[in-house]
């Protein structure tokens, strides 16, 4: 609740907005109200009226009122659900902004997915109970004491025996609303085990047909289907019960209105016009007392989602600036590592260990070992993606202490992955540049980057999308316009994270080239599988299982046993073979 | 007037583009009374039950107009005339006796508005659940190259939410929209036997009320489609940003990927108000128009009523019978909306059910395939002048012949992409060679029953995926003809009793999505377990690349070994130890096979093999 009245005061942002929203909705009741008794006075008026004429200024007053209640109900709606709808938009920026925010090891805990899911359905779940949810209540509040008022005005026995089905309504749908949401639940997981199922038939077809198995999955697959049919008709059940509920409590609601009605009639003149008034106003109770009914349904679910989304947004910042930052006038982009470990949270061993060595400005340092090794948790560390334990300096300064806009500035950065948008060339390279890039700027990245022919080739040149929507890119296209990407920032220090591996050799040496030459001395850190990427690199660090096995010299590492000669000779091997 | 900021909006780009919707389509309801004729009975119940309900729906206002008219009426004409001599009892006993009809009539109603979902749910959940089986099933059988033109995600789509979907078109479709066009011809042609005068007067607005509400369907439509593309847009862009955060954050861009998100939203926000803003118009437009079809019938029907030509009974029942009338018609947008989702499933549903697989024994051939197979089978097997292609133009076997005569190994090594897995693919018959044959026991494989022939075979694949369900089922797979002992023996002779016993439940051990709770080793000795069950003449083995630690390797040799003696193999191989023992090693490069020979043999020959051997199979 409490979490819920927090999200509440981002509507009040718009309290301007939402206060005439609200302020439409008993003016819109009360027409909606006086357009039953019209109908009603009139009825009566025809036993004593002489004419019919007035019946036509009552049809044009009709028409008026109706109006009048279509224009209220418009601006309502308008108003509460869009503002509900901006709500939802400032929230999604919020949680998002804050996701951005988030370190790295966040990010590591959290499944994407779940991510996603607060940023959609929560927020969703949040909206649809404080916006329309709030104006069904609201319009019930307005609607029900009008119109009990009304009928207890004209016949109070009678109006409390219409209330009563209405309460037996309400509670109806109160108690059988846990019912519809458990066999609702079951319903959906039925078939995320049916989705399950099919899941592991298609992508394991290969087991399926080698083994004979169709039959088998096929029963399996009945057994999920009949199970998700048995669930569907439980659920039909429960919505038929609900159903029963509403629409027969309405129905009820006619027998009092015929029999004491009636009677009312026969002995004491009650009128035939009030005998509708309530026929007609009991229909417009109905549909509030049923939207309440809903609301109190779907409250939990709001409730938990409005804990979930602040949660998202109380997350500590656990890398953020320092209390007293330190500046860097400077960078030259000198690293200094001494006696750095690190430990995945939750994990039993450290994924790195006493890693000690330096990389002077200007440097091409190469980082290799098997996979596991901790190649790319040790490039993390430079740009503080993670907090490393031990020391980890830059320019003598530890990273801790910089400001942390300082540190990224300074450095360039490759991911493994070829992490690129949905979005044009000039969009993703543009993306490191603090200002958005000329053509000859991009001609020269492209140049840079090796890929000057093949996006010439690109129907749209450098507005080519790319992606899903657009061209899709070969991997070493990917990795190329990730590298003109990070040359885009003109960085002190680069950091390549096995991003040259779908290169082929001879364009790989010009890269190294160019990444080196492009900057005044820039300082390049670079991890690979392929041990020809680090060939010509100033240092070499082997890792292994988290630790140093050696450094060296690319002729120095070859002329020593161990991890590093064996696998030079391997991929030798296998370079010579696929020339065949 | 606004009260808020307007969203700023980005020119429409060309991603926006919405899906043009699927209109009434005929032949698919034919195809869909096809497959609902089964359910005939059910059917035949969800009009009776929509039926019962019309009628009494139809009764209260029929019953409220007899009282009034009735009882009410003499009473109040009789107490008129003489005031002081007014008894009322006769009158109240008539009333009790129309309002124990209404009593019955609403019990009645309790249990058909309970019947009208559970029923008509029901009915369409029947005709669907047998549909996901059939569509199951067909999928099943159909090619693999039409598997891997499809990511799995889509396929999973057809058997869940398109069937899901498809089902409106029954309870949407066939019942309720059926159903509405009997009722509102009905309550039309009732409406003119009670009064023809009002009836007229309703009839003729009532073409304006479906024009408003088909007006804003199309309206209504198209913005749902635009919210849905932009909001698909934004969850797109989230799940991008997330999974490049390391980028995003090293490049210091956080402001600039807030501001990209925010002119999302924006579009977002727009569509949305435009949703708003049509539905904050249709339903009071709506309102409006059913509001003064209310008012000209209080008009008319004022002047009737004071005329003597129409009674306030017949007034009242004339009124409620016009809102039966008007409610279906204010929906009608609205459904055709659903149905037409559900044309869109149902079209990609039939478009699978009508794709054919091509690999089934050919017509001729039937006859033979279910004749009796040789017996004994001897897994002697021939690859005569094979080529193959997954895509035309593009050789990925080229003229490769070779035997494997009954009780030998042979395997297969060469680079990746040199042809060796389109082999297995072929021998398996996932795919049909583009020209030469492959035989089994003299036979050619298209003429086998493809059921028997793979039942003979024992199989090891990369994936050595499992299912869900247990230990047990992994490797049983349906064969009833494994007891406990033959499994028994399989694990022991693979080497695969320790990773049972170290099970909590043994055999009856639940295994995770993908066997997820498993180590790779521990997989694949039960693969090999698995394929030992079978009592296999024919092994096929790819084997796997995957690291594991030497102890757990040694035991996968072992395990391999018993699988592979005395048995036709096929080996993909990649272990040092395989490719010493096998009958015969095929070197294949570039699809082709450019070396044969035994292990020592290559060696000296110091070509394409004893450079792969270096490669794969030195110590590092």
């Amino acid at each position: 609740m409490k979490h819920l009245a927090r999200q509440f005061r981002r509507f009040l942002l718009y309290k301007r907005t939402l206060a005439l929203g609200l302020l439409c909705i008993p003016i819109s009741s009360a027409a909606d109200l006086w357009l039953t008794i019209l109908v009603g006075d009139a009825l009566d008026d025809l036993r004593t009226a002489s004419n019919a004429d007035f019946l036509k200024g009552l049809f044009f007053l009709m028409l008026g009122v109706a109006f009048v209640r279509g224009v209220f109900r418009f601006y309502q709606r308008w108003w509460i659900v869009g503002v509900s709808r901006y709500v939802e938009n400032d929230l999604k920026q919020a949680l998002f902004d804050k996701l951005l925010a988030l370190p790295l090891s966040f990010h590591h805990k959290n499944r994407s997915g779940d991510l996603v899911s607060r940023i959609t359905s929560d927020v969703e779940n949040i909206r649809m109970f404080l916006g329309p949810g709030l104006m069904y209540t609201l319009g019930a509040m307005c609607m029900l004491p009008l119109a009990i008022g009304t009928m207890v005005t004209l016949n109070a026995p009678l109006a409390s025996a219409v209330v009563v089905p209405l309460l037996v309504m309400g509670c109806g749908m109160w108690l059988l609303s846990p019912r519809l949401q458990k066999h609702s639940l079951a319903v959906q997981e039925s078939i995320s085990d049916i989705s399950q199922r099919a899941q592991e038939t298609f992508a394991g077809i290969r087991i399926v047909k080698g083994y004979a198995r169709e039959e088998q999955q096929t029963a399996k697959f009945d057994a999920a289907s009949r199970e998700t049919y048995r669930h569907q008709v439980e659920l039909a059940k429960a919505r038929g019960f609900s159903s029963a509920i509403t629409w027969g409590s309405k129905d009820f609601t006619y027998l009092p209105i015929l029999l004491i009605g009636g009677w009312s009639m026969i002995d004491r003149g009650f009128e035939a016009g009030d005998l509708f008034k309530f026929v007609d106003l009991t229909f417009k109770v109905f549909w509030p007392i049923i939207a309440v009914g809903w609301l109190a349904g779907v409250f939990p679910r709001a409730k938990v989602s409005a804990q979930r989304v602040q949660e998202l947004l109380d997350a500590p910042l656990e890398i953020d600036d320092p209390a007293a930052p330190r500046e860097l006038a400077n960078v030259r982009g000198h690293f200094r590592l001494t006696d750095v470990a690190f430990t995945y949270p939750g994990a039993a061993r450290p994924t790195l260990e006493r890693i000690t060595f330096e990389v002077r400005p200007g440097e091409v340092v190469g980082i290799v070992g098997a996979t596991g090794s901790g190649k790319s948790t040790l490039l993390n560390l430079f740009a503080r993606l993670y907090d490393a334990d031990g020391r980890l300096e830059l320019d003598g300064v530890p990273v801790k202490e910089l400001r942390l806009a300082t540190l990224r500035g300074a450095v360039g950065y490759v991911p493994q992955d070829s992490f690129l948008f949905s979005a044009t060339w000039r969009e993703n390279v543009g993306f490191g540049s603090e200002r958005p890039l000329d053509d000859a700027e991009l001609a020269r990245l492209a140049e840079l980057a090796c890929m000057t022919d093949e996006v010439a080739r690109f129907p749209n040149g450098y507005d080519q999308t790319i992606g899903e929507r657009g061209v899709t890119l070969s991997g070493g296209q990917r990795q190329r316009t990730c590298i003109a990407r990070a040359l885009a920032k003109d960085p002190t220090v680069l950091i390549l994270d096995d991003s040259l591996s779908a290169v082929d050799t001879e364009t790989e040496t010009a890269l190294v080239r160019h990444l080196k030459s492009a900057g005044r001395g820039r300082t390049v850190i670079l991890s690979a599988h392929r041990l020809s990427t680090v060939r010509h690199a100033d240092r070499i660090v082997v890792l292994d299982g988290g630790r140093i096995q050696a450094i060296g010299t690319h002729d120095e590492l070859v002329a020593r046993d161990g991890w590093y000669s064996s696998t030079w000779a391997r991929q030798q091997a296998q370079e010579e073979l696929a020339e065949l | 007037m606004t009260a808020w900021r307007k969203p700023t909006v980005e020119p429409e780009d060309h991603l926006d583009e919405i899906p043009v919707p699927k209109s009434f389509d005929g032949s698919l309801f034919k195809r869909l009374i096809a497959e609902a004729r089964p359910h005939a009975r059910l059917f035949v119940g969800a009009y009776a039950v929509l039926l019962g309900l019309f009628l009494l729906e139809l009764a209260g206002p029929w019953i409220l107009r007899g009282a009034i008219d009735g009882p009410v009426t003499q009473a109040l004409a009789l107490r008129e005339r003489h005031a002081d001599a007014f008894e009322s009892k006769g009158f109240v006993r008539e009333l009790w006796i129309w309002a124990s009809l209404y009593v019955g009539c609403a019990l009645a109603t309790l249990i058909f508005r309970y019947l009208e979902v559970a029923h008509i749910t029901r009915t369409g959940q029947a005709v669907i659940a047998d549909l996901r089986a059939r569509l199951f099933r067909h999928i099943q059988s159909l090619d693999l190259a039409w598997f891997d033109k499809r990511p799995t995600g889509q396929l999973v789509t057809r058997v869940t939410s398109d069937v899901e979907n498809l089902s409106e078109m029954v309870t949407t479709g066939l019942c309720t929209l059926a159903f509405d066009v009997v009722k509102v011809v009905v309550a039309v042609a009732i409406l003119f036997f009670l009064h023809w005068k009002l009836a007229l007067l309703v009839s003729i607005s009532l073409p304006v009320l479906i024009g408003v509400s088909l007006f804003f369907r199309g309206g209504a439509r198209d913005a749902h489609r635009l919210v849905r593309a932009r909001l698909a847009r934004t969850n797109g862009y989230l799940q991008e940003v997330l999974s490049g955060i390391r980028v995003v954050q090293v490049f210091r861009r956080e402001e600039r990927v807030s501001g990209r998100f925010a002119s999302l939203l924006a579009r977002y926000l727009e569509a949305n108000m435009r949703t708003i803003f049509l539905f904050a118009l249709a339903l009071p437009a709506l309102d409006f128009v059913v509001n003064a079809i209310q008012g000209a019938t209080v008009w008319t029907g004022g002047i009737e009523i004071l005329g003597q030509r129409m009674s306030y009974g017949l007034f009242l029942q004339f009124w409620f019978y016009v809102k039966l009338l008007t409610n279906p018609l204010q929906e009608l947008g609205e459904r055709y909306n659903v149905l037409q989702s559900a044309f869109a499933s149902a079209e990609r549903v039939f478009g699978v059910i009508d794709t054919k697989p091509t690999l089934l024994p050919s017509a001729p051939n039937v006859a033979r395939a279910n004749a009796a197979p040789p017996e004994p089978f001897r897994g002697h097997v021939r690859f005569e002048n094979v080529s193959f292609s997954y895509v035309e133009g593009v050789e990925v076997l080229s003229d490769v012949t070779f035997e494997i005569p009954p009780g030998a190994t042979v395997a297969v090594v060469g680079a990746t992409g040199a042809g060796k897995s389109t082999l297995v693919n072929l021998l398996l018959r996932f795919y049909e060679p583009t020209s030469g044959r492959i035989t089994v026991d003299g036979i050619d494989l298209r003429e086998w029953d493809l059921g028997v022939l793979r039942r003979r075979f024992g199989l090891v694949l990369q994936e050595d995926f499992l299912f869900a369900g247990t230990v047990r089922e992994n490797l049983v797979m349906g064969r009833d003809e494994i007891d406990d002992e033959v499994l028994a023996e399989a694990l022991e002779a693979s080497r695969a009793e320790r990773v049972v016993a170290s099970l909590s439940g043994g055999l009856d051990s639940p295994v995770a999505e993908r066997g997820a709770t498993l180590s790779t080793g521990e997989r694949q000795l039960l693969a090999i377990a698995r394929a030992l069950a079978g009592r296999p003449e024919l092994v096929i083995l790819d084997e796997a690349t995957a690291s594991v630690d030497s102890t757990t390797e040694a035991r996968i040799e072992e395990a391999q070994q018993s699988l592979l003696s005395e048995r036709s193999a096929l080996v993909i191989a990649h272990r040092l130890s395989t490719v010493r023992r096998a009958d015969q090693i095929l070197v294949m490069h570039r699809g082709r096979i450019r070396e044969r020979g035994r292990h020592q043999e290559l060696l000296r020959q110091r070509g394409i093999y004893a450079r792969l051997h270096t490669l794969q199979f030195a110590e590092a």
